[in-house]
């Protein structure tokens, strides 16, 4: 009964860890991150932006720092790989490298630790894509993925003039990152959108600002989706589950209605038999969800929550060589006991009352 | 002698309105007194362990009625069932019934849980009684260690644990060797010289000469009764 219970409660802990570990880095990811996001905005979605505006931002109030970005998807053989094409300046400040120096010359790029392992990847070594392989990139540096391994353990680290040839984007930018005074963002925010958009006389496209709030709020509204949609499932999974846990507590197992029978013959009420029944479920539930908390720790660290991270993150192989990102909070192990105990009361505490109240001869035929 | 237990045309039918219907018992009659030895006596199915069975609450007669101390528990609830049992009944299935995930002191004392009696004293009451049985070796042995003897005088040490009047022994020799059935014969001796009332159902011939009064039941039916002079 107690395996039955962690192989239920498994997949679910391992899956809450995995989505909380992944919203922990977006929002790492974000907190780093710039102030205010620019681009098009193309009937509500994203579009590349110009360079001319990043003179226009630069001489806004409040206004410390703008930089253009390209960032894009390729594939890498078969390995869905994040391209970044910013200016050497540019590069986050923290950047660990493992080996090798930040790109300075054309063609140069620094790639992450997960990429250059997988196609055993070393500084010096040359490469093209088949996007656009009329480019050639040569690896002269491999940093560490850092807090933020989702995003940045596959990912190809380029000039931002390389990025602009790959992906045929001359003069422009996926999106312009402005950094702001403390205090400033919001109002820096609002008013570009409003003076770009109020201003009928304007030819210039629409703008779409993002705050770091709102970033947030995205990738966050994201993550909650996609920990819903799978608890949905596991909802469904939970529902069938419940039959299994009462055949294996003994609904219309003999040795089972045995016992109870005997109970009831030897002078125990139904009240003391469910109550006896309820005490065992505890000890069970006590018992299992620790240890279903335990494997998904050992599930993490050993197979890299194979199987089900692959619902988190987008196209990640079934082993992938950069650690998932996991977080156990105190809610997910309260929740685990909880899913236990209902999982083990309902399931064993029917089919116990339902024998219970028969007469004990019938019970033990 | 004051009446202990009293049937009034007992009737028990098993799988009602089925094609399969069975008459297991007819309109039975029959008194026990205090302090008797009862032997219930037929061949197989005659409806034996169904008249036990009923007469210890364990089951509900279909018609008729049960008195238990000049009290009609026919229409008992669950609850007040329970509560009888576990003051006078003490029941020794022919099957013997131990719970085989516990040891044999367990099996013994696990009736006096729900009397909130600590695990100390059940501890010492369930050794004790094993002991007197002579099981002493056997205590933190689990039926599936033991002989069949061995078991059933597991089974009748939890019958005795919470000292009831009334002893209830279904078919006790049909699962032990012959050296054991003597144990038990001298153990049921040892229960009737202490006032109990014993109740055996049985069809083996070593029953013939044991107890005061003997139901002879045939195809559910009671045939007659023998008293012993």
């Amino acid at each position: 009964m107690v395996l039955c219970l962690v192989a239920i409660l498994l997949p679910f802990i391992t899956a809450i860890a995995i989505s909380e570990g992944v919203k922990f880095q977006a929002s790492i990811s974000v907190e780093q991150g710039a102030d205010i996001y620019v681009t098009l905005d193309n009937y509500g979605s994203n579009a590349p932006i110009p360079l001319e505006f990043i003179e226009r931002f630069r001489r806004l109030e409040g206004v410390v720092r703008v930089v253009p970005r390209i960032v894009g998807r390729t594939y890498f053989a078969n390995r869905l790989s994040a391209i970044v094409g910013v200016l050497p300046e540019n590069l986050p400040p923290g950047l660990n490298f493992i080996e090798g120096r930040v790109f300075g010359k054309r063609g140069e790029v620094i790639i992450g630790k997960a990429l250059s392992e997988e196609f055993d990847l070393r500084r010096g070594m040359m490469f093209s894509l088949s996007q656009n392989p009329y480019i050639t990139f040569r690896v002269v540096g491999i940093f560490e993925p850092g807090t933020t391994t989702v995003w940045s353990s596959d990912m190809i680290l380029m000039s931002f003039k390389d990025a602009s040839d790959f992906f045929l984007m001359e003069g422009k930018a996926t999106d312009i990152l402005i950094y702001t005074r403390p205090g400033y963002a919001t109002k820096l925010a609002e008013k570009i959108q409003v003076d770009w958009a109020v201003n009928e006389n304007s030819i210039d496209p629409p703008l779409r600002v993002q705050d770091k709030n709102l970033v947030k709020r995205y990738f966050l509204r994201g993550y909650n989706y996609k920990a819903g949609v799978f608890t949905a499932l596991y909802t469904v999974a939970f529902a069938l589950a419940i039959p299994s846990i009462l055949v294996t507590s003994g609904f219309g197992l003999t040795e089972r209605r045995r016992e109870i029978g005997v109970l009831k013959a030897t002078g125990w009420q139904t009240q003391e038999v469910l109550e006896m029944v309820a005490l065992e479920n505890l000890v069970i539930s006590l018992t299992g969800a620790p240890l279903a908390i335990l494997l998904s720790i050992v599930w993490l660290k050993v197979f890299n929550g194979a199987f089900i991270a692959q619902f988190f993150i987008a196209e990640l192989g079934l082993f992938t060589r950069f650690p998932v990102p996991a977080r156990f909070l105190p809610l997910s192990a309260l929740l685990s006991f909880f899913f236990a105990v209902v999982l083990t009361m309902v399931g064993s505490l029917y089919s116990t009352w339902k024998t219970a109240i028969i007469p004990p001869a019938e019970a033990m035929r | 002698m004051k009446t202990v237990i009293r049937t009034e045309n007992l009737f028990k039918y098993y799988y009602i309105g089925r094609p399969e219907e069975v008459h297991a018992l007819n309109d039975i009659n029959v008194e026990i007194s205090e302090n008797q030895s009862i032997v219930i006596h037929g061949p197989s199915g005659c409806g034996k362990t169904t008249l036990l069975s009923l007469i210890s609450t364990i089951d509900r007669p279909t018609e008729g009625r049960v008195y238990l101390y000049d009290q009609d528990v026919s229409g008992f609830s669950d609850v007040e069932l329970s509560r009888i049992r576990r003051k006078t009944m003490g029941f020794i299935f022919q099957n013997f019934n131990l719970l085989l995930r516990l040891s044999a002191w367990e099996n013994v004392a696990f009736p006096l849980v729900p009397m909130g009696i600590s695990e100390k004293e059940r501890y010492k009451r369930g050794c004790d009684l094993l002991t007197r049985l002579g099981l002493e070796k056997r205590i933190h042995h689990t039926p599936e260690e033991m002989s069949g003897g061995e078991q059933q005088r597991v089974a009748i040490a939890r019958a005795l644990v919470n000292d009831p009047d009334i002893i209830i022994a279904d078919e006790p020799t049909s699962n032990i060797d012959a050296e054991s059935v003597q144990k038990l014969l001298n153990i049921l001796g040892a229960l009737d010289k202490e006032g109990k009332t014993i109740i055996v159902s049985s069809h083996d011939p070593i029953f013939n000469d044991y107890g005061d009064v003997t139901f002879h039941l045939v195809n559910g039916h009671l045939a007659h009764v023998s008293k012993k002079e």
